[in-house]
């Protein structure tokens, strides 16, 4: 590896012919820019162009890919949708939560048109969804819990203890036994910590 | 929470009970101090189906009060407790049916006033009779008898004017004229009681028009605005009067 030097956001580096672009760089008129202000890193790949890339500091945020699973808690519901903070991408947390939104038609996958929202979540349910949209700049995400494994995870009852899944809708709370309706997911065994 | 020990329920019965009480049922009393041994009846109702009401809560062996008030019990079915408090403020509850008043126009939404920490929402086609050109005549400020279809304490409640078969069945605005008062939702189960005294002895006096609603709304209509008032009074009154002082009441305003 090359020693890194620093740049700034817009630096010319190269051109498109001496190297491909990395991450926070973008090309225009067949030279590559850097896009963020940090090290220039480049990388030697053996059969293709070296990689040129610029590196923060600090460890970079990992965004939510469209496809990623992430972990994220009911904020408030309304009929049509759910809102949601984004905490976990995978198994990484984020320092500062993205926001997000459930349609009701994402809820599930099959009778999309009888979901209710308040029988699927509730605020502060901890819920597994995928991302199916970045959205543009003043949306949130959008995400789906159309999947067997996405849905509530953790949710309390009214009487403040959490709950028990007990089937693919319905959860129970120990102490006063009165069943509530979620959309609960059905999470792998391997990710279960017996 | 477990240490503490709760009294039994049948004790209690017509007393004032507070918040965080624990109320013991029948098959439980004696438990050993330190609850350990699981009892095979543990958590199912003791005989029959006790039906836990209205400020109670199940918890663990027993029943836990969750509002102050006199307990009640009713035997008969396997037995009911419910605690009966007093409350002036109405928080929405599904299936009531009660009085609103138009704030807000919003294109093809009103918003009523209910009395609740939130104001509910009416779309305009769920009036009997109502389509997109034939839209209902509602204006800001208008009294509007209608049924809660959502309502929870996460969601703002949702109110409808028809019944689930598309009938108004009474349901809609209510007329011009009238007086409408608040009283407390106490005295309003008591006047929505089958064979309510009150009521009939007010319609011997003269006759009226009566619409009562759950938040503890009341309008009333009568002959001349004097009847309106004397019967609005009669109404805010019953609350704190027994059956006799009323019963005199009403003779002296007929011999007027």
């Amino acid at each position: 590896r090359q020693p890194l030097s620093p740049c700034v956001a817009g630096e010319r580096l190269c051109s498109t012919e001496e190297a491909t672009a990395g991450s926070g760089t973008y090309t225009r008129h067949g030279f590559i820019f850097s896009s963020l202000a940090g090290c220039l890193e480049r990388r030697n790949e053996d059969s293709e162009l070296p990689v040129v890339s610029v590196v923060r500091d600090s460890e970079s945020q990992l965004l939510p890919n469209v496809g990623a699973v992430v972990t994220c808690k009911v904020c408030s519901i309304n009929s049509r949708f759910a809102k949601v903070h984004i905490l976990y991408v995978g198994s990484t947390p984020l320092k500062s939560t993205f926001r997000g939104t459930i349609r009701r038609e994402d809820i599930r996958a099959t009778e999309k048109d009888k979901v209710e929202v308040y029988k699927s979540f509730r605020p502060s349910d901890i819920v597994l969804a995928k991302v199916i949209s970045l959205g543009d700049a003043q949306s949130n995400y959008l995400l789906s819990t159309a999947e067997n494994e996405l849905g509530v995870v953790v949710a309390r009852s009214e009487a403040g203890v959490q709950m028990v899944p007990i089937s693919w809708c319905e959860m129970q709370c120990p102490r006063t036994h009165t069943k509530e309706f979620r959309k609960v997911a059905r999470v792998q065994p391997q990710f279960l910590q017996m | 929470m477990a240490a503490e020990r709760g009294t039994a329920a049948e004790a209690l019965v017509g007393q004032v009970v507070l918040p965080g009480d624990l109320l013991l049922l029948p098959a439980h009393y004696d438990e050993d101090a330190e609850g350990e041994r699981l009892r095979l009846s543990a958590g199912a109702a003791p005989q029959g189906r006790l039906l836990c009401g209205p400020g109670l809560r199940r918890s663990g062996a027993g029943l836990l009060v969750t509002k102050c008030g006199l307990l009640r019990h009713r035997p008969a079915g396997g037995g009911a407790y419910w605690v009966d408090s007093q409350q002036k403020r109405y928080v929405p509850v599904k299936g009531d049916h009660v009085i609103g008043i138009v704030t807000v126009k919003a294109g093809d939404v009103f918003r009523l006033d209910v009395g609740g920490s939130e104001p509910a929402s009416l779309s305009y086609l769920a009036f009997e009779g109502a389509t997109k050109r034939n839209r209902p005549n509602v204006q800001v400020g208008d009294l509007i008898y209608g049924q809660f279809v959502v309502a929870n304490k996460d969601m703002e409640p949702e109110m409808v004017c028809i019944d689930s078969s598309g009938k108004s069945s009474g349901m809609g605005i209510i007329g011009q004229d009238g007086f409408l008062f608040k009283v407390s939702l106490g005295l309003i189960r008591k006047l929505l009681a089958p064979k309510c005294e009150i009521i009939q002895e007010l319609s011997q006096l003269y006759p009226f028009e009566l619409v009562l609603g759950m938040n503890g709304r009341i309008w009333v209509k009568a002959k001349t605005v004097q009847q309106t008032l004397i019967i609005v009074n009669i109404l805010e009154a019953c609350e704190y009067m027994t059956a006799e002082q009323r019963k005199q009441a009403l003779a002296k305003l007929s011999g007027n």
